[in-house]
């Protein structure tokens, strides 16, 4: 039996293309997490998967049941999908026990005791047992969360999607309560879609990352993949910090101004390299880069084995790490992430070197159309 | 981040797209239902032809009448509109000893029928009439229709930026005109609207403090009789005239900025100004409410009015004011609910159109829906006419809004993720309404009920015109006996009508958040 399949879905108010053919693929028991900035679409892609919003075209498939196709439509209530929102959502005039008992039939005599003890069982899952007779508004965050979640696991569905569950919650718990979820979902070998514009989160907790943008996914790959290897500036932008430098493609490998680079090149699958000569956009992480302090004794004209010669001029100290701003002496600044206990001061003479391959992109020729997506959210900022 | 949350926070409205057509069909009857007396009278004034609705407009009687509602109305909007605003400025900018029994305060002229005002002032001074005195009254028990609005705008708009308009270089007064008035503006002249829509259309009052006006010439022509249809066209004006108030309120409104009252107690220590500024708070609630109650009292305790009251009477008037409200209230909350259904959920031209008709009770004077009724009981079913059937759907038209106001916002305070949630849990649309919605919101549909029942048990002019011969309201013996000068008489009456309606509108207010100040 396959997980759940997505096929060229597209969904549309009047005019306005919200998804433009989605195609996705989740394999059973995985944790898969859509990830994209404000107004993506990936909020709607959940929704039309759960059935909450109809779908103009493209099927939807759980298993080998076949859930939204131009012919047929099952209503929510009928999909057998578990729905986690971003406010938890608890019915307010019913116990923790029975909000997370709501979707269980209610059944007879020996119905009772069963569902009785789903509940209990379901509680104690989520590290609630014995709050069930518990009022929701008696809940802290974290808390109504977790029967939000116990509540959506409760019929066994097929599929757990879960839009921005942790958004909500200050930064200590969401951290600490996503860990444990991601875990509890593996557990059950829960299928599970994750919709979060927090790349830390997505990289964190999926197995698979879909990078979503006006409508359409962008890339599809583990978290390393996504991170290492992002299939355009823009999605290199979003999932972490960027150094970009101007370069020049030079038998196989990237001229910049760190030297001759191994370099690999992205545009996209099948794409042939660029011509010898052509220009490139290079991009690299800022932990690619590696800071040392110069103590004088090189040879300046040594570029390669020993880093180019630049002057740090500012530290965002993280306390774990910091970003360190240097200028390089060809008057090019980059940016590096340096482990807390070995930083530079600011003014000390340093030299940079590159310890990983670094990516080259097309330039792109054509005026980028000003949207406010292209500044997304927080992630590159950080 | 932002244009995402706020598409998700979105109200449920937003995103289930089209409504059920059942729903759609069901809520235009019940709204259709309340356009039955203006379509009505206008019908019936089309049937009168042109060239005698111009004749009877034309007639100096009936410019007298208007122009004397509309100088009325204006007058007691303009004193509404300085004292209200006066008063929210000192109640929510001064540091006063226990604010929110004062704001209490301020909201009980609300609770008292302006004719029981009225009748409390004749106690005091029998030959208390005309302009002037009308003004008086009618302005002293509108006032919270400003206060409130403009109370709970000037707690949104926080000392905040003034203070910043302040470190701007103006001063004090310079620092409100900049900062705080364009934000109370559209909030103080929807109020004062809503008074004028008040002035206009209130019966009791001036035909007790014999003032002619519109409505007592409406009154006046279909006691008379002979020249129906003259009634007919001077409530026709009466409704011309409440129409464009509220237009004007409806579109005042939409600009009041609803901004998360912080409930911060004022900043200012009035010092030796306390006195003075507890007066000013104290003449609306003082003339309003306890001038007329003492007169009422006073009358009461009187050993002459004990010894006469009728006490058979007075129960047969208690027993059919509670029996009309609970009906009222029934038929008006039944007769709502779709549309509030409706209106919380969806949006669109249709469903606002639908939603607007349902309000229109709101601008309909209630000698106008009346007047209205009684043509139409004699002309389309003639055996309904004086029958309790009629009264009683007068009031469900009058009091709609006040249910569908209420009932909305309890529905639409229902999140959707909960719909959302139901639904993934599998329970139908129906199932969501039985064990998620209907639940939820019933506290407010009681709320709606009650507050329908409340203004039945006050309404007088339409009682009047459609009571079934032999059945009397506290509201209607009050006023046959104090127009015929019998004070003592009335007050048993008067007091039961206190009782009844006056302390639960008090009390309903004060569980609703002390006085709501949403008007």
């Amino acid at each position: 039996m396959s997980g759940v399949s997505v096929e060229d879905l597209r969904v549309g108010y009047g005019d306005a293309v919200v998804l433009d053919g989605i195609t996705l693929t989740i394999p059973r028991g995985s944790l898969v997490a859509v990830l994209g900035p404000s107004g993506c679409g990936k909020t709607t892609l959940l929704r039309a998967i759960a059935g909450l919003l109809p779908a103009t075209a493209g099927t939807i498939r759980v298993g080998d049941r076949l859930l939204s196709s131009a012919r047929n439509t099952v209503p929510p209530e009928k999909r057998g999908i578990g729905w986690v929102p971003q406010d938890a959502a608890l019915f307010p005039h019913l116990s923790v026990g029975e909000n997370i008992g709501f979707g269980l039939p209610r059944g007879g005599r020996g119905g009772r005791e069963a569902r009785r003890a789903r509940i209990d069982e379901l509680a104690a899952i989520v590290g609630l047992g014995g709050l069930t007779e518990r009022a929701p508004s008696q809940l802290s965050g974290g808390q109504a969360q977790r029967v939000s979640l116990a509540r959506a696991l409760a019929s066994r569905p097929d599929l757990m999607l879960l839009d921005e569950p942790f958004a909500a919650l200050d930064p200590l718990l969401r951290s600490a309560l996503r860990i444990e979820v991601a875990e509890l979902l593996r557990s059950q070998q829960n299928t599970s879609l994750l919709v979060t514009h927090d790349q830390e989160e997505a990289l964190s907790l999926a197995d698979f990352i879909a990078v979503m943008r006006h409508g359409r996914i962008l890339q599809w790959g583990t978290p390393a993949e996504v991170y290492e290897r992002p299939a355009s500036l823009w999605v290199a932008g979003f999932v972490g910090d960027t150094v970009e430098l101007d370069g020049r493609w030079s038998d196989g490998r990237a001229e910049c101004a760190f030297g001759l680079l191994d370099a690999a090149y992205q545009d996209g699958p099948g794409v042939a390299e660029p011509q010898e000569g052509a220009s490139v956009r290079v991009m690299l992480r800022p932990e690619w880069l590696r800071v040392v302090d110069d103590r004088g004794d090189a040879d300046p004209t040594d570029t390669g084995a020993r880093g180019v010669p630049a002057t740090v001029t500012a530290i965002a100290y993280a306390g774990h790490d910091a970003l360190v701003s240097v200028l390089l002496d060809s008057g090019q600044p980059v940016r590096a992430r340096i482990a807390a206990p070995d930083l530079p001061a600011r003014g000390t003479r340093v030299r940079v070197s590159i310890r990983h391959p670094v990516l080259a992109y097309p330039v792109r020729t054509d005026p980028v159309p000003a949207d406010p997506d292209s500044v997304p959210d927080d992630a590159t900022l950080r | 981040m932002t244009l995402e949350s706020a598409t998700r926070g979105r109200s449920p409205r937003s995103r289930v797209g089209r409504a059920p057509a059942w729903l759609v069909g069901l809520a235009a009857v019940c709204a259709a239902a309340a356009a039955i007396p203006l379509v009505y009278l206008v019908v019936r004034s089309a049937d009168a032809g042109l060239a005698e609705l111009a004749d009877t407009l034309l007639r100096p009687r009936v410019l007298t009448l208007t122009l004397n509602s509309v100088v009325l109305a204006a007058f007691v909007t303009v004193t509404c509109l300085v004292l209200g605003t006066l008063s929210a400025w000192l109640l929510t900018r001064l540091r006063l000893p226990s604010a929110r029994a004062w704001l209490l305060v301020s909201a009980l002229p609300l609770a008292v029928p302006s004719y029981l005002a009225a009748y409390g002032w004749l106690v005091w001074f029998p030959g208390f009439n005309g302009f002037w005195a009308s003004w008086l009254v009618l302005s002293v028990v509108c006032t919270p229709y400003v206060t409130l609005p403009v109370a709970a705008a000037l707690r949104g708009a926080s000392g905040d930026l003034e203070a910043v308009a302040r470190t701007l270089g103006r001063g004090p007064l310079g620092a409100f005109r900049a900062a705080t008035w364009p934000r109370i503006r559209p909030a103080a002249i929807a109020g004062g609207l809503l008074v004028g829509l008040y002035a206009l259309s209130d019966f009791g009052l001036v035909s007790m403090l014999r003032f002619q006006t519109l409505t007592w010439g409406i009154n006046a022509a279909y006691g008379a009789s002979f020249d129906r249809n003259q009634a007919a066209m001077l409530a026709l004006v009466l409704v011309v005239l409440a129409l464009v108030v509220v237009a004007g309120e409806r579109r005042s409104r939409g600009r009041v900025v609803h901004s998360p009252g912080r409930n911060a107690p004022g900043t200012i220590r009035p010092g030796r100004a306390l006195v003075p500024a507890l007066g000013v708070l104290l003449i609306a609630p003082g003339l309003g409410v306890a001038v007329p109650v003492a007169g009422l009292v006073s009358r009461l305790v009187d050993a002459e009015t004990l010894r006469e009251i009728d006490l058979v009477r007075l129960a047969e008037a208690i027993g059919a004011t509670l029996g009309l409200a609970v009906a009222g209230a029934l038929v008006a909350a039944v007769l709502a609910l779709p549309v509030a259904a409706l209106a919380a959920r969806y949006r669109g031209r249709l469903v606002s159109a639908i939603e607007s008709v349902g309000f229109l009770g709101h601008a309909l004077p209630g000698i106008v829906v009346g007047l209205s009724l009684v043509f139409f009981t004699l002309s389309v079913m003639p055996a309904l006419y004086q029958s309790v059937v009629v009264l009683v759907f007068g009031y469900a038209v009058l009091f709609m809004p006040k249910a569908i106001g209420t009932m909305r916002g309890g529905i639409a305070a229902v999140p959707g993720s909960l719909l959302d949630v139901s639904r993934m849990l599998g329970l139908s649309p129906l199932a969501v309404w039985w064990r998620v919605t209907a639940p939820l919101a019933l506290p407010s549909v009681g709320i709606g009920a009650l507050l329908v029942a409340i203004s039945v048990m006050k309404e007088l002019p339409a009682t009047l015109l459609l009571r079934p011969t032999g059945i009397s309201t506290l509201a209607t013996e009050l006023w046959n006996r104090t127009t015929v000068f019998e004070f003592g008489a009335a007050a048993p009456y008067a007091a039961a009508l206190v009782l009844l309606a006056a302390v639960p509108a008090v009390i309903l207010s004060g569980i609703r958040g002390v006085a709501k100040e949403e008007v």
